[in-house]
């Protein structure tokens, strides 16, 4: 009797299985965000609460509502979010949506680019041991330089170039992206079984019909846990190309203003947006992957 | 027809390893002849894989010859004279079972593409499972679906290397029965890879019996059971003898032993 209530409630419990465990977190981080805003707001707040006479409900009206504050509240950042994305025309350079899209365009343009360049430079790899030998360590290499070392001196030098605004900030992504997805597709293009590749010796298969025939196809889960990750940092390439030369629009602009002025409401909020971007840049792609899989008759 | 399928005189093949050299073949002369179906017998270790991936060229011998056709290996796989069966199914998962049997007819630019699979994934009883993929179908199904792939351009020569082994006894009865068949209609020259004595006895005209270390020809049996045999036919006595005779080779050849 009594183990048969369990068995049954078990599936339920698995199925609505998210939305506890995330809602406990974000709950968590809420009272501790809370709880911190008021010790690190002090320097700002403490004489003020004093000056009104203190008290608990004093201490809080002042920490969670500071005009300045070094940590936030989340509920400021929210409405600096509502303000700035619902109250403003979104071609206004005061509205948050403006600025995500110029970042977004930028960070759309790298990851295709990075991608590109990650996927023909995976092909190179795969078909040639001199190139794999010669191409590796630089690979590796451009990754251990810190980005915003890099940054600045791409933006300069294709400035005197006469290339400014997308450009440039795209590069930044594409050096950063296509990084993954070379690594993931040698690991996709090299995982056939070898009965696989023999059978297309069998067949006197050209180069080319194994690549398209079998190594690519065989490549593509690797592909899109790649562009996952290729996205998301496209985007900080973005962000971070916009830091270095002061640029006026993008999110990369808005922390940057943010920190000039010491308006760090806008700067959590741009974080926010930023973060927001990310995560449904991730999602599409991950919607891309099951329906492409799908397609492709993988096992549900 | 002019001349063997196959010809081999004194074929060796040595492997290289970091310790020390493996004779995977030694000195093994064989002919199989237009419509023959040969099987190699022996244990693991006995080269009888090796020796058919020497026919389709995946290997290359030390010493001797080999002809396929009249020609060399290299060249009769560049001409695509033969399909080949592997142990594991080796079907490509995002293609379905049409698309997998019309694989090599893409890759070789074959004309009558829908003719051609429909006709082969009949013969091999897979008629209704065009629009499956690998995954949905069970592993007798999948290894005939490769058995109609080797066979969809039409090659005179099928190599087969070990299909049936991965399957339960039940179902490799089944297939066994339905490989007779299909090889008695075709008239297609099998050379058959197995570990199995009453799969190789029921099967063949010509068993080849192989021993290990250094991997060598112990015996070639000539089979001349009735070619419109059923599973039934393991239970006479022909069949028995020479099921006795394949395993004295094997004895003699120390194939029982460590």
């Amino acid at each position: 009797m009594s183990a048969a209530p369990a068995i049954a409630a078990k599936p339920v419990a698995r199925e609505s299985g998210n939305a506890l465990p995330v809602t406990a977190v974000c709950l968590c981080i809420l009272l501790v965000w809370y709880a911190a805003a008021i010790p690190m707001n002090w320097v700002v707040t403490g004489p003020k609460i004093e000056a009104a006479g203190g008290g608990l409900s004093g201490i809080l009206a002042f920490s969670w509502n500071e005009a300045r504050p070094v940590l936030p509240a989340p509920h400021q950042i929210a409405q600096e979010l509502w303000k700035s994305v619902f109250t403003v025309a979104p071609w206004m350079p005061k509205s948050l949506l403006y600025h995500s899209w110029v970042t977004l365009s930028s960070t759309l343009l790298g990851f295709v680019l990075g991608s590109l360049l990650g996927v023909a430079l995976a092909i190179a790899i795969v078909h040639s041991t001199f190139l794999a030998k010669s191409l590796m360590p630089w690979i590796i290499a451009s990754q251990t330089i810190p980005i915003l070392a890099i940054a600045p001196m791409v933006i300069v030098v294709l400035g005197s170039l006469g290339f400014t605004g997308l450009v440039p900030k795209s590069l930044i992504s594409m050096y950063l992206c296509f990084f993954p997805v070379t690594i993931g597709m040698v690991k996709g293009l090299m995982s056939p079984e070898t009965t696989q590749l023999d059978l297309m010796r069998t067949y006197n298969a050209s180069t080319s019909q194994v690549l398209w025939k079998l190594r690519f196809p065989a490549s593509v889960p690797f592909l899109f846990t790649s562009l996952k990750v290729a996205v998301a940092i496209a985007l900080t390439g973005a962000i971070v190309g916009e830091l270095p030369t002061g640029a006026i629009a993008g999110i990369g602009a808005r922390l940057l203003q943010g920190s000039y002025y010491g308006q760090t409401v806008q700067i959590w909020a741009a974080l926010f947006m930023g973060s927001f971007l990310a995560a449904a840049l991730v999602w599409l792609v991950g919607v891309a992957e099951r329906v492409t899989l799908r397609r492709m008759g993988v096992k549900p | 027809m002019a001349g063997p399928v196959i010809s081999a005189r004194e074929l060796s093949l040595v492997f290289q390893t970091a310790d020390a050299p493996v004779y995977a073949l030694s000195k093994v002369n064989l002919e199989v002849e237009d419509g023959d179906f040969v099987s190699f017998i022996g244990p693991s270790g006995c080269g009888k894989t090796t020796l058919l991936r020497v026919i389709a060229d995946l290997e290359q011998a030390t010493s001797g010859s080999i002809t396929v056709n009249g020609m060399t290996p290299q060249e009769a796989r560049l001409k695509r004279a033969y399909g080949y069966v592997f142990q594991a199914p080796a079907l490509y998962p995002w293609r379905t079972v049409e698309r997998n049997v019309g694989l090599p007819l893409e890759i070789m630019g074959l004309d009558h593409a829908v003719e051609r699979i429909a006709r082969n994934l009949e013969l091999v009883n897979l008629k209704g499972f065009e629009k499956k993929f690998p995954w949905q179908l069970s592993g007798g199904m999948q290894q005939r679906v490769s058995i109609a792939r080797a066979l969809a351009f039409d090659p005179k020569l099928l190599l087969m290397d070990e299909p049936f082994g991965a399957l339960d006894e039940i179902v490799r009865d089944k297939l066994n029965q339905q490989l007779l068949e299909l090889w008695d209609r075709t008239k297609k020259t099998v050379v058959f890879v197995t570990h199995s004595i009453p799969e190789a006895v029921f099967l063949s005209t010509k068993i080849v019996v192989m021993s290990p270390r250094p991997g060598r020809i112990i015996d070639v049996i000539e089979t001349n059971l009735p070619g419109n045999r059923t599973l039934d036919i393991r239970e006479t006595p022909e069949f028995l003898a020479l099921a006795h005779r394949v395993r004295e080779g094997l004895k003699a050849g120390h194939s029982y032993e460590d």
